[in-house]
């Protein structure tokens, strides 16, 4: 997508106006897992909503496997699907039959179409449900029916907004790796969208920032890191004392604070940066008698760039 | 599954049935003439099978909208005339069970054979009052995809304003000029004044039947272009995603 705007008229006379993309740029090569991480109000599901369809942009260029999605939906809507927190789907369908139904759409028929769900209850350990209604079912195993739902097709393209959102941190870790399992052995190109920071940092190869409908930041998570100088925190307790200025000149240290018998030192690595740390204050005589490593988390990324 | 096929059954057939009773058992007690009697049961078992097929023709999208799961229809590779369009098969099929019955039932509780009209004229007012089912059904939908939830109310009262307005129980010549200028622009008053002349009742309007399947095959382009527009204004306005939350 390239400089897409989107902005909700609502109100009498549409006179109150919210901009949720303001000219968004994001190309997504095959085969990646890639995520869209952003506070609530961001615009990610705007954005996913209008690479699926179901919202035009008021300017920008959307393609979608090569193709205008606006000019072939049809055709890309047969091999892409999204899934999505909060699932919701023919409540008074059983689990088997909302998924013979959308099968039904997508044009699977007959022996087919049986595989496929009978495929699609195993891999997503829905066969104990198959006869239940969905409005008897767990958030959890709603959410499993939206992911099996979402590969009735066998997209190439996956769009997931949200996907664990609501859910317990149980049943959330499960959805997690049937989303692993999906771009691992089926080859899957997935882009989602969260506001969970570990997940996106757990599932995503890249992510990409949006805030107030712009994308900040993009980047893998150790990029995005650096990019804003959010380091490891190396934290050594001693005896003895050290001349703080010498602490500047070393490689890869973004800043350090000194206080009598401690001393906390941001750097960029601290696979790289502990050796000549170590060597540095064993040059100055010094007695180390602890030492603390504490890795920056996507979530310093998030409070950094949501600020 | 046996349980929701019963309630399912019943949906269909509970109005329709206690309609037809309740008019055919008032015409009983009111001892009316058989003509005037055919007149009104006429009109109540054409009103069943057209109410249960234009619901089914809406809710190929209010099943989607109650759910909140209308975003997964849209993101399926099919269109919305997809989806109308089996509904509507759909919705005749029940139409025609419904209408088969009750016409039964005429013969066999109240004396009045249907059939007298033969089957072709019956098939063709049949499919007329179909066609007019899709036309307030697609309107529905359209309304709906243009004001959301709030527009789910049309799926039951656009029909009831057709019982005052197109001659349902009373010829439309008995309405004062304004309405019967109203009923002249809905098919479904057509298709009744053609019917009904086969029980002994001489149309008000001349063409009946041309009339009726000209005017509804023109509502029904006109809507397919409405439903374009208006399934256009639902994405820029986010409508569908609102429908799904």
């Amino acid at each position: 997508m390239k400089g897409v705007r989107k902005t909700f008229v609502s109100g009498w006379l549409y006179r109150i106006k919210k901009q949720a993309l303001r000219g968004v740029d994001l190309s997504v090569p095959e085969g990646v897992l890639w995520g869209i991480l952003g506070p609530n109000g961001a615009g990610k599901t705007t954005l996913l909503s209008i690479l699926v369809n179901l919202l035009k942009p008021e300017e920008g260029l959307v393609r979608v496997l090569g193709d205008d999605i606006r000019a072939r939906s049809m055709a890309i809507l047969q091999r892409i699907n999204f899934s999505s927190g909060h699932a919701n789907f023919l409540w008074s369908l059983s689990v088997r039959e909302n998924l013979e139904y959308f099968a039904m759409l997508y044009g699977l028929s007959g022996t087919r179409r049986k595989r496929k769900i009978e495929e699609l209850l195993d891999l997503f350990e829905l066969r104990e449900f198959a006869g239940v209604r969905f409005d008897e079912l767990s958030t959890g195993t709603k959410q499993k029916l939206s992911l099996a739902k979402s590969l009735v097709n066998e997209p190439v393209l996956l769009f997931l907004d949200e996907p664990t959102v609501g859910l317990d941190p149980d049943v959330a870790r499960r959805v997690r790796e049937s989303i692993q399992r999906i771009h691992r052995e089926k080859g899957v190109t997935i882009l989602m969208s969260t506001h969970n920071m570990k997940e996106a940092e757990v599932l995503c190869e890249k992510i990409a920032f949006l805030k107030e409908g712009i994308i900040k930041a993009f980047g893998s998570p150790r990029d995005l890191k650096e990019e804003l100088r959010l380091g490891d925190a190396i934290t050594i307790f001693f005896q003895g004392s050290i001349s703080t200025p010498s602490l500047e000149h070393l490689q890869g240290v973004y800043d350090f604070q000194v206080s009598n018998s401690s001393c906390r030192i941001l750097v960029d690595d601290h696979r790289k940066r502990l050796p000549q740390i170590l060597d540095f204050f064993m040059s100055k005589k010094v007695l180390i008698t602890d030492l603390r490593i504490r890795e920056a988390d996507l979530e310093e990324v998030f409070i950094a760039l949501a600020r | 599954m046996t349980r929701r096929n019963f309630f399912t059954v019943l949906e269909i057939l509970f109005w329709p049935v206690v309609g037809f009773l309740s008019v055919g058992l008032l015409a009983e007690f009111a001892s009316l003439q058989p003509d005037m009697k055919a007149f009104i049961l006429v009109g109540v078992v054409s009103m069943g099978a057209l109410q249960v097929c234009q619901l089914d023709v809406s809710y190929a999208l209010l099943y989607d909208v109650w759910s909140k799961s209308l975003k997964h229809g849209f993101i399926a590779p099919v269109g919305i005339r997809h989806m109308l369009l089996g509904s509507l098969i759909v919705g005749m099929i029940r139409g025609a069970v419904v209408f088969f019955i009750l016409m039964g039932a005429s013969l066999w509780l109240f004396d009045f054979n249907f059939m007298i009209a033969g089957p072709g004229p019956i098939c063709l007012f049949i499919f007329g009052l179909f066609l007019n089912a899709a036309v307030v059904g697609m309107l529905v939908c359209i309304l709906v995809l243009l004001f959301g939830n709030r527009a789910e109310v049309a799926a039951w009262s656009l029909v009831s304003l057709m019982l005052l307005v197109c001659g349902i129980y009373y010829p439309v010549t008995i309405l004062p000029g304004w309405v019967i200028a109203t009923a002249k622009l809905i098919p479904l008053t057509y298709f009744l004044e053609y019917i009904r002349r086969f029980y002994g009742f001489e149309p008000s309007f001349s063409l009946v039947l041309a009339k009726g399947y000209v005017m509804v095959f023109a509502y029904l382009l006109l809507e397919i272009l409405l439903m374009k527009a208006a399934l256009g204004r639902a994405k820029r306005k986010g409508i569908l995603l609102k429908l799904s939350e």
